[in-house]
């Protein structure tokens, strides 16, 4: 119960830590942005990839989706966009649903390769689909509404909206660090067949995660696109969008409540940063963190964190080293 | 009469070389359960491989394969030994995840050594045609398909009849009682991977006349690959050749006759419902 | 201490009269440009430099603006999205009067939406979609010719030859587009044109990106015996469709080419004798009869490095026009120099520039496009007859009697 209302205050100090921000880097707001909006986007990939273990190369799919139908309401009916979000939120849930039930019935690598093609087919569905979705031009938000006066164009109204979009993302991943449907995703994601045995129904539960997944990726892209305002097809439903999450997760720390956020802060800061240096080496230094990461640090960014940790974190002298159990 | 031969031929040809494209990464998966989502970039590695060496050296994309085969076995070897092999008990999202970095990393290279923009050679068979009944196809294509015939023949022989061959198929049934027997299955996973590679190293070479490249093509073909091993079966070496004549026939027909902004939709909508219906392939056993 | 009192006084009265013989420095007048250094488009990107350069020289040897050299403020926006919004954030914060972008319409359009409500001036010099300035904005101006022009100027084209050649007959039409957002429109653009005109598009063929074989589609278009073969591509595209189109042996009256694949060196290189015969509209050209555009030509390949592409033209336009308004301009504040931009007038080498509103475009230079042609191996100027120096060369002949 500790652990949990200590993570539950962790999380509370970082949203706060957020707000300041932009008051400290007024003129950093794009960035700021994209930083907090991503962060949110991989915690919520990561409750399917790193929770439950089913690495999905298609998310951008559920990107998409959330953006077009908020976009499409807006413009076509003349939907608010709030309501536009959760018709999103509640239509790629369906999406999950029905797609979950025809692919996690199956083991293996099919759900991973299942997912590049959905995306795939989607994308060439927004392009070709010009009736329905303004097809390869995209779509151009040009006016919203103005909730209690404020304008979703507002680089710092756009902010607050999607820190309050990550406080949301992170309170789900704090769910699943304690909550019974959490340990069941973990003991999917560890030994499918030993889960069975204790009575969990791996393809009900990978379905249900994958529906809650959807829907906050959805909740993400709605944000994007008003961040974007004017997008194609090619930038929210395109595959590098669903690898970019898949990495910034995993290197981050898959499977954590902050993992994601920390993968996204450090990947995205830096790039910014050193983009006079780097440029475009930017998906280079992904590959090869990947590489790393999978390699020697399995836990990510979290992972190397919490071992380093407890290299510094020395026992008090006079205890004998055999006692601890540990080599000097 | 004559249109719908030509796009039917078209869709062989291609397919021929699509199943190239996908044996490679059906023998992979067989031997070592890897899905190597890096495969297209070792197709894109191959173009670029024979594009220096034409621009350079001047030597003809065809003369060019068996070099391009041996330095294919050689990096395929080394990427298994380093990056492959040391993560090979652990779960499968994991050899995912480490193959999509080697792929960035192989894709990035490409585009720092070679530049964003889109290259082709000019040969002096690139523009030729074969005249069959009225039927025109590809000359190069033509070439590149009979080509893929006796490099699959070739390879059927490899795994048949020689004591690599052997061990590689022992260690796709059982890695353990292949083991057990005396075979050393680390050798057998290197050189399937080293074979694999090669395999789509050389399909890049024979699409080197007949097409463009750019450092990401390597995305479409990785995609291309994974519909051919699904459609014959993951693991089904022999599948891999109808799963490529079918999704080549498959987006042939349908670009011409239903929609050809759709046309790689047909390959994806043929992939899903083999997932979907008959996940083990339309041509026989894999392992689920 | 009263001496060197005495001496502090010498020096800072002989300090004041050096500083009054040597005038301070002027602050130079930086001017803001977004393009893509890295990623996808890096050779635009470098091209567009290569326009900047020769623009940024002339300007500062012709004295600047009034009186204050230009220097260039260059980010990169990686051929992504969010990089270029985060560029365009950076400059607004350094001040820059005006900013000039960048090459892929799928980056300038959230540009201008973000430079349209942050309400500061945006010229944009390298992208062609319709719809960056169609509504537009008070904020946004393109000096540079639309998508929609590169159709118009062919069926002028057609129009002429028809005209030209009465007995050949010429009224179908079959359209070959690529997916993307540019090709897209210009096909749009294209039908417009061939129903205003009496042309009959017998087929409309889209293809996606990537692997692509054009032989089913070429197939089934050669079955429609079409007289006019209209293809939109860029340029990897472009070369596969032309030597294509030769093995499949489609034989229409005249192969037309409505985007830059077709009108570029390496067109002509890639597809070798499969690329003769077939016309390209393109904004600019080194033999177009515009003042100077031969000196320009010889200036772009020399910063270029090699065989300049329109875009660097283009480039080199965007930034002598704002140099122009800027000097024009009551003052640097974004009012003023918008409405200095809304009064231009001016010719150069890369064609007249005036920013007018017309059908549902908004500050948009209403600049005509030109069609080339490959004749011998060679990209030709031929139409419109005013501003080109050679002629069309028509009916094209079938493959097999070339």
């Amino acid at each position: 119960m500790r652990d949990r209302l200590k993570t539950l205050a962790w999380l509370g100090a970082v949203l706060v830590a957020f707000t300041l921000y932009p008051w400290a880097f007024p003129t950093k707001l794009n960035l700021g942005v994209v930083i907090v909006l991503f962060a949110g986007m991989a915690t919520a990939w990561d409750v399917l990839g790193g929770w439950a273990g089913q690495l999905s190369l298609g998310h951008a799919a559920l990107v998409g989706i959330g953006g077009y139908t908020l976009a499409l309401l807006s413009l076509r009916a003349g939907v608010p966009p709030w309501w536009g979000l959760l018709a999103g939120m509640a239509l790629t849930g369906a999406v999950a649903a029905v797609w979950g039930w025809i692919v996690f019935r199956l083991r293996g690598p099919y759900f991973v390769l299942s997912t590049i093609a959905v995306a795939e087919i989607l994308r060439l569905v927004a392009i070709n689909w010009k009736d329905l979705t303004g097809g390869a031009e995209g779509l151009f938000l040009r006016e919203l509404p103005r909730p209690f006066g404020l304008d979703l164009f507002n680089r710092t109204v756009e902010f607050y909206l999607v820190l309050a979009y990550l406080g949301v993302a992170l309170l789900v991943a704090w769910w699943l660090s304690w909550s019974r449907f959490g340990y069941s995703l973990q003991a999917i994601r560890e030994d499918q067949d030993s889960a069975m045995a204790m009575g969990i129904n791996p393809t009900r539960t990978k379905i249900l995660a994958f529906m809650v997944s959807a829907a906050l990726t959805a909740m993400g892209g709605s944000l994007y696109a008003i961040y974007l305002s004017f997008f194609e097809p090619h930038i929210v439903l395109d595959i590098g969008l669903s690898v970019e999450l898949a990495l910034i997760a995993y290197i981050g720390g898959a499977g954590t409540v902050f993992g994601p956020t920390i993968g996204a802060v450090v990947l995205l800061a830096a790039g910014d940063l050193f983009r006079n240096y780097f440029q475009q080496a930017n998906l280079l230094i992904y590959g090869i963190l990947i590489i790393l990461v999978v390699r020697f640090a399995p836990e990510g960014m979290v992972g190397g964190w919490h071992a380093l940790v407890r290299r510094l974190v020395r026992p008090a002298p006079g205890v004998p080293v055999e006692v601890r159990g540990e080599r000097p | 009469m004559t249109t719908f031969l030509q796009v039917l031929m078209t869709g062989i040809l291609t397919g021929g070389v699509y199943a190239l494209v996908g044996i490679g990464l059906s023998l992979i998966f067989g031997v070592m359960r890897i899905v190597n989502f890096a495969h297209g970039e070792f197709v894109a590695l191959g173009m670029y491989a024979s594009l220096l060496l034409f621009q350079s050296l001047g030597i003809d994309p065809y003369l060019a394969i068996p070099l391009i085969t041996v330095g294919g076995i050689a990096l395929g070897a080394v990427v298994e030994r380093g990056f492959i092999a040391p993560i090979i008990a652990a779960p499968e999202h994991v050899s995912i995840l480490m193959t999509v970095g080697v792929g960035l990393v192989i894709s990035n290279l490409l585009l720092f050594g070679f530049g964003a923009h889109p290259q082709s050679i000019f040969t002096w068979y690139s523009t030729k045609t074969v005249r069959v009944a009225g039927v025109t196809f590809s000359g190069p294509l033509s070439v590149s398909f009979l080509i893929t015939l006796a490099v699959i023949l070739g390879l059927y022989w490899v795994l048949t009849r020689t004591e690599i061959g052997r061990a590689m198929r022992a260690t796709a049934q059982n890695r353990d009682a292949a083991e057990l027997q005396g075979i050393n299955t680390g050798v057998a996973r290197m050189l399937a991977f080293g074979i694999g590679v090669a395999l789509a190293a050389v399909s890049g070479t024979l699409l080197l006349p007949v097409l463009y490249v750019i450092p990401t093509i390597g995305g479409v073909f990785t995609l291309k690959a994974f519909v051919v091993t699904v459609l014959g079966g993951m693991g089904n070496v022999l599948g891999a050749i109808g799963g490529g004549l079918i999704l080549g026939v498959t987006e042939s027909l349908g670009a011409a006759y239903i929609s050809s902004g759709y046309r790689d939709a047909f390959g994806l909508i043929a992939f899903l419902a083999v997932l979907l219906l008959r996940p083990a392939g339309l041509f026989g056993k894999s392992r689920v | 201490m009263r001496k060197a009192l005495l001496v502090a006084l010498v020096v800072v009265l002989a300090g004041s009269l050096v500083s009054t013989a040597f005038p301070a420095p002027v602050e130079p007048l930086r001017i803001g440009v977004i393009t893509s250094l890295t990623g996808r488009f890096a050779t635009f990107g470098k091209m567009q430099m290569a326009g900047y350069q020769v623009a940024l020289e002339e300007i500062n040897r012709a004295g600047g603006i009034k009186g204050r050299p230009v220097e260039l403020l260059v980010e990169d926006d990686a051929s992504t999205v969010p990089a270029a919004l985060s560029a365009a954030e950076r400059l607004i914060a350094k001040g820059v009067p005006i900013i000039l972008g960048t090459y892929s319409s799928g980056i300038s359009k959230p540009l201008a939406g973000y430079m349209d409500r942050q309400k500061r001036v945006l010229l944009v010099s390298g992208s062609a979609d319709d719809s960056i300035t169609k509504p537009g904005s008070e904020w946004v101006f393109r000096a540079k010719s639309v998508a929609s022009t590169y159709a118009s100027t062919l069926f002028d084209l057609f129009q002429y030859l028809r005209e030209q050649y009465p007995a050949i007959p010429l009224n179908t039409v079959a359209i070959l587009h690529g997916t993307g957002a540019f090709e897209t429109s210009v096909a749009d653009g294209a039908v417009v044109y061939a129903k205003a005109r009496k042309y009959q598009v017998v087929a409309r063929e889209a293809y996606d990106r990537g692997l692509t074989d054009f032989r089913p589609i070429l197939n089934r278009i050669r079955g429609l015996n079409p007289d006019i073969l209209f293809m939109v591509s860029y340029e990897e595209d472009a070369v596969a469709i032309m030597r294509q189109a030769k093995e499949v042996n489609i034989n229409p009256k005249i192969f037309a080419g409505a985007a830059a694949g077709f009108a570029i060196e390496p067109f002509i290189k890639g597809a070798g004798d499969a690329a003769e015969w077939v016309f390209s509209a393109t904004s600019w050209t080194p033999d177009v009869k515009y003042p100077g555009a031969r000196q320009l030509y010889e200036k772009l390949k020399k910063a270029a490095g090699m065989e300049p592409s329109y875009h660097a033209a283009e480039a080199y336009m965007a930034l002598i026009v704002a140099a122009d308004a800027l000097r024009r301009a009551k003052s640097l504040s974004q009012e003023d120099v918008r409405d200095s931009l809304k009064a231009t007038k001016l010719m150069t080498p890369v064609g007249p520039v005036e920013f007018k509103d017309f059908l549902g475009f908004k500050n948009q230079n209403p600049i005509p496009m030109v069609v080339e042609q490959v004749q011998g191996g060679k990209f030709v100027t031929v139409f419109p007859a005013s501003i080109a120096p050679g002629k069309p060369k028509y009916p094209t002949p079938p493959w097999d009697k070339r």
